[in-house]
């Protein structure tokens, strides 16, 4: 897929998957104190 | 390239703009705090554009590109890091630092540390020095991708580039502070991103499209479409070392961190994270990409870069100058490269500015320094920083990335240590700060250097490390830490409390 090897999708796709998620997880969580 | 009224008509109207905004936010000063934490009063989306303006840097668009020009996919992992900086930093210093400065009355995160590790005068002045040095190698970088800019729109001489870029920054951070640089960094942000996501593809469009970008690049060599090197830069261990130094050492650059304390409502910092990477990791992903295609217009003579050591710092620029060959255009571009290397450079003279009068003379030299004098001393220091890395910008290095890299190396290995370990270990003592702080600077600086110069020390060829030179001075502030804190006397109870010390993110 676009003139890239599959590891370099599955790798960097991955990883940004994996941030992602993680961001939305922090947002759903936070309730941050004054 | 030579420049027209247009051209010039362009510039001219954004420089007056940055300059009307310091002049409207100059107004709004009425005391230190003001100046160096607008009033603790940002709101959402001018802390988020602030912080991707105080992270986007002259290395966003011109080091960015010119890397992977030279080394292709393999760098991709910087587009994922440097925008992840931002939710590391609110993540994991922003929720309690902010929480604890509302009460504490911080300024500076020199303020924390001086708290947290009961040393007024020491570890501050220590700390502001550090800051303070690091501060200037990342500002040489910004004023050197300045004046690659100008020098290509106008064909000026280096000095008179250098010149205009640092007059039209001083004075409206100067004047203005943190409110101008915030406001500025809003607009220069917006310009920076919009400018971004319209151009690049056109770029790429020119080159031949993303597809045919890549099949090139794996036709001339297959380790170009990689997500890693078999070995040495780029390998395995190096991009995990990378990965550390971008996410850990720009989250806690002074410049960066600081903003923290600027914020208005904690609340905000519930979806920053993924707002700042969603919208600046688009951003940087297409720029690696126009690197790409330029590497491929470059190797198929669509235009060649002009014979300088720091070449691929140029590709972008003519990869703009041959894709869409209307001049006002390219000024409209050469906005856009301003506006991302000026909205770091304003954050981190204002940061020097803060560290040297507030840190070392309200805080160390003169306690009893009225508020006045105070403000007066930030200003002549913006104005001092400004023109000491004008004359050492003078001299470029080969690549912008190196030296903006070298930067974040010395901020990881000097301030990741002390700030992480003094929020969430309440067994971190003043000691333990101050040798973790003082090695790391020292270590990182001389790795740093033994690096660029491809030297040996101890029978190690420092020019042929696996990781990242920083990765090594970061272990020793580690040690460091560890081994002088559980030798020395213990932080009293009081001041873990009244800092929030603990194994957690926010008191619930």
């Amino acid at each position: 897929m676009f003139g890239l090897p599959d590891i370099t999708i599955i790798a960097v796709g991955g990883v940004v998957l994996v941030v992602i998620v993680a961001l939305i997880y922090w947002g759903l969580t936070f309730r941050g104190h004054d | 390239m030579a420049s027209d009224l247009i051209t010039i008509c362009v510039i001219v109207v954004y420089f007056l703009a940055m300059l009307g905004i310091g002049a409207w936010a100059s107004k709004k000063i009425k005391n230190t705090e003001d100046y160096l934490v607008a009033g603790r009063s940002l709101g959402f989306w001018v802390f988020i554009l602030l912080m991707i303006g105080t992270v986007a840097s002259g290395m966003s668009l011109l080091g960015v590109s010119g890397l992977g020009f030279k080394a292709g996919w393999p760098t991709i992992w910087e587009q994922i890091f440097v925008p992840l900086s931002i939710g590391f930093c609110i993540i994991f210093f922003g929720v309690k630092l902010h929480n604890v400065a509302r009460t504490a009355g911080y300024i500076t995160v020199q303020d924390y540390l001086a708290h947290r590790y009961e040393s007024p005068t020491a570890l501050r002045s220590l700390s502001a020095v550090a800051g303070i040095i690091v501060s200037l190698i990342y500002l040489v970088g910004q004023y050197s991708a300045i004046a690659i800019v100008l020098m290509w729109l106008f064909a000026i001489p280096l000095w008179l580039a250098l010149v205009i870029a640092t007059v039209i920054t001083t004075v409206y951070t100067a004047i203005g502070g943190l409110y101008a640089v915030a406001w500025a960094s809003l607009i220069q942000s917006v310009i920076l991103i919009v400018g971004v996501l319209i151009m690049a593809p056109i770029i790429i469009f020119y080159a031949g499209g993303f597809d045919h970008v890549n099949t090139y690049l794996a036709g001339v060599n297959p380790n170009l479409v990689m997500p890693w090197m078999p070995s040495g830069a780029f390998g395995i261990p190096y991009i995990v070392s990378f990965a550390v130094l971008l996410m850990v050492g720009l989250a806690c650059a002074p410049h960066v961190i600081n903003n923290v304390l600027a914020i208005k409502d904690v609340k905000y910092f519930k979806w920053a994270p993924l707002v700042a990477f969603l919208i600046y990791g688009a951003a940087m992903f297409l720029l690696k990409f126009t690197g790409f295609a330029g590497a491929v217009m470059v190797k198929e003579g669509v235009f060649t870069l002009p014979n300088v050591p720091n070449a691929g710092d140029f590709v972008i620029l003519y990869g703009i100058q041959n894709s869409m060959p209307i001049m006002a255009l390219w000024a409209v571009f050469a906005v856009i490269v301003l506006a991302a290397v000026m909205s770091t450079t304003d954050r981190l003279m204002l940061t020097i500015g803060a560290m040297c009068s507030w840190d070392i003379y309200k805080k160390v030299l003169r306690p009893d320094a009225d508020d006045k004098t105070v403000l007066l001393l930030s200003k002549i220091v913006v104005v001092l920083s400004a023109l000491c890395t004008m004359v050492l910008a003078i001299n470029p290095p080969e690549m912008l990335a190196i030296l903006i890299w070298m930067g974040i190396g010395v901020m990881l290995s000097t301030f990741a240590v002390p700030l992480l370990a003094g929020l969430y270990w309440r067994g971190a003592t003043r000691e333990g700060a101050l040798a973790a702080m003082a090695l790391g600077l020292v270590t990182s600086l001389t790795f740093g250097m033994l690096n660029y110069v491809k030297a040996s020390l101890l029978g190690i060829d420092f020019g042929k490390i696996p990781l990242h030179f920083s990765a090594y001075s970061f272990v020793i502030a580690i040690l460091a830490m560890v081994i002088v804190s559980l030798l020395t006397k213990k932080t009293t109870d009081k001041v873990l409390e009244e800092t929030q010390t603990g194994w957690y993110i926010s008191k619930q």
